[in-house]
């Protein structure tokens, strides 16, 4: 390191009383000397004022994201894509599985087999009715702990005390306040979508017209750890690993039971019999937060994590995996490309 | 102070933030993209995608800034350079009709040549490596060939010798071919 600028006293001091590390030095730095020879080349006239200008009407021209997911290495991608489906369809099911008539606040998941059909099917709920989003989800990318926690009404974020090796150890901090979700179910519109496909609605209980479910979700937070600028341009880095924490879903109902409109939603065409069975199987739905599953794609398992019941996903390949759990009203999710047990790792060490 | 203003302020505030980053990092972007590429146009070029990348995904006042400006940099030369091999001997005599006139005119063919193949050699190595090389003798400290790369400080050492290594081997063998 001597021929760092930034190299301190003792070691140049070390240095000058030592023949061996003088010798080494001169044939390191001899080495140095060439290469820097080789790359050597005229220095770049820059013009910075045209330069900003020349990115500023660019900037103007294509607006920023606000935050976008890395490109994708080709055999990471069904897994994230699973990845990304399990997380879309967190509130619908649990939506299907809680008590709409109590505010409910799940203490531990449970992993739910879902298939591809079935993510088609579950988005064919516009067709039933309107969703309104009262306070729209609005995720947003900041550059400190404390600006995620001002976001997301206070929340901090999760603090990672062992990040495995391999992992770009830059955080970007994401955060979004609570967002709301009104779904209000039309007898007109389930019609119209059934006589679209053919079909006729099953008999709908009283009530079911206009019933409304709001599902509330968040505030939520979390950190990424990784590359975000990914892309052609770089082919040695990887898939970021996200931790991040998020109030557990609420939801609550009018007019109609849970019973009535899990019938509803679990009658739709293409729901495959596995998801219902799995569904029905949730023992106490008031109280448990499905976590679906895409079976083509990963494997899970119950596993014990912060000293409470814990889903985690993948393998031990370091392709990808996650865990997923439930403390105090808090659901709490660690995903990313690393190995399974690196993923309980980081869970159980989180502060 | 309402939403609406306040989220005026903010945009107001990046937008300020940014520019002070880009005074502050852009001659070192376009540094970088010219150890690569020996061609100040071509690296201007990329420092300005880089910025413009950063600005799409990032917070300018993020800590990190400066670092994943100098890593993007790297990576986005380095890869026009093995994009544009076939390219390169144009590339370099350009370069060195901009930056050289006054030198001699068989020793200005020396050096093109010289450039040439070392561009060749860089064009291969391995991403790391090559990275390595060129954020150090684009003049960063070893602590910030560390922020950028994304690695310890103390594994610098060993990067730059290997990559120094693995540099002059490609040269070698380019030139032997």
């Amino acid at each position: 390191m001597v021929d760092d600028p930034d190299v301190g006293r003792e070691d140049a001091a070390h240095l000058e009383g030592c023949a061996d590390c003088q010798t080494l030095f001169k044939s390191i730095s001899d080495d140095a000397l060439s290469v820097a020879s080789m790359l050597a080349v005229p220095d770049a006239r820059v013009d910075v004022t045209r330069g900003y200008d020349r990115v500023r009407s660019a900037r103007a021209s294509s607006p920023r994201l606000g935050f976008r997911f890395p490109a994708l290495m080709p055999r990471s991608r069904p897994m994230v894509l699973a990845l990304a489906a399990t997380f879309a369809a967190i509130a619908i099911l649990a939506v299907v599985a809680q008590d709409f008539k109590t505010n409910i606040q799940p203490n531990s998941v449970t992993p739910v087999p879902i298939t591809v059909a079935d993510m088609q099917a579950l988005t064919l709920l516009g067709n039933y009715g309107t969703v309104t989003w009262t306070k729209p989800p609005n995720l947003q990318v900041v550059s400190s702990a404390a600006d995620a926690a001002s976001v997301a009404g206070g929340m901090q974020p999760p603090v990672v005390t062992n990040l495995p090796k391999g992992v770009f150890p830059n955080i970007t901090y994401a955060a979004m306040p609570q967002a709301v979700a009104v779904f209000t179910f039309s007898s007109d519109k389930a019609a119209a979508a059934a006589g679209q496909q053919g079909k006729t609605l099953p008999k709908m209980p009283a009530g079911m017209d206009g019933a409304k479910l709001t599902v509330t979700v968040g505030p939520a937070v979390g950190e990424i750890f990784g590359d975000l600028k990914q892309g052609s341009s770089a082919s040695d880095i990887s898939l970021p690993l996200i931790v991040g924490k998020s109030a557990a879903p609420t939801a609550t109902s009018t007019q109609v039971t849970v019973k009535q409109m899990e019938d509803v939603i679990l009658a739709q065409p293409g729901i495959s019999p596995e998801l219902k069975a799995a569904i029905k199987a949730i023992g106490n739905p008031s109280s448990t937060l499905p976590i679906p599953i895409p079976v083509a794609f990963t494997t899970s398992r119950t596993v014990t994590v912060q000293g409470v019941q814990g889903v985690a996903l993948g393998d031990n390949t370091g392709v990808g995996s996650g865990v997923v759990w439930v403390k105090n009203g808090v659901v709490y999710a660690v995903a990313g490309p690393i190995k399974q047990s690196d993923a309980i790792d980081i869970a159980n060490n989180l502060k | 102070m309402n939403l609406g203003a306040r989220r005026m302020s903010n945009v107001r505030a990046d937008d300020e933030a940014f520019e002070a980053l880009f005074r502050s990092e852009y001659a070192r972007v376009v540094g970088i993209a010219n150890r690569v590429l020996a061609d100040s146009h071509e690296a201007e070029d990329v420092a300005q995608d880089v910025f413009i990348d950063f600005h799409r995904l990032h917070s300018a006042s993020a800590d990190y800034a400066p670092a994943w400006l100098h890593r993007a940099a790297a990576h986005a030369s380095l890869n026009r350079l093995r994009g544009a091999r076939r390219r390169l001997r144009r590339e370099v005599a350009q370069a060195a009709e901009e930056g050289e006139r006054t030198m001699d005119p068989q020793k200005q063919v020396e050096v093109d040549e010289d450039r040439r193949r070392v561009r060749e050699a860089l064009a291969r190595l391995a991403p790391k490596p090559a990275a390595v090389l060129v954020l150090r003798a684009s003049g960063l400290s070893y602590a910030e060939v560390a922020g950028a790369l994304g690695v310890g400080i103390g594994q610098i050492g060993t990067m730059l010798r290997r990559a120094e290594v693995a540099l002059r081997k490609e040269v070698t063998r380019g030139t032997s071919d």
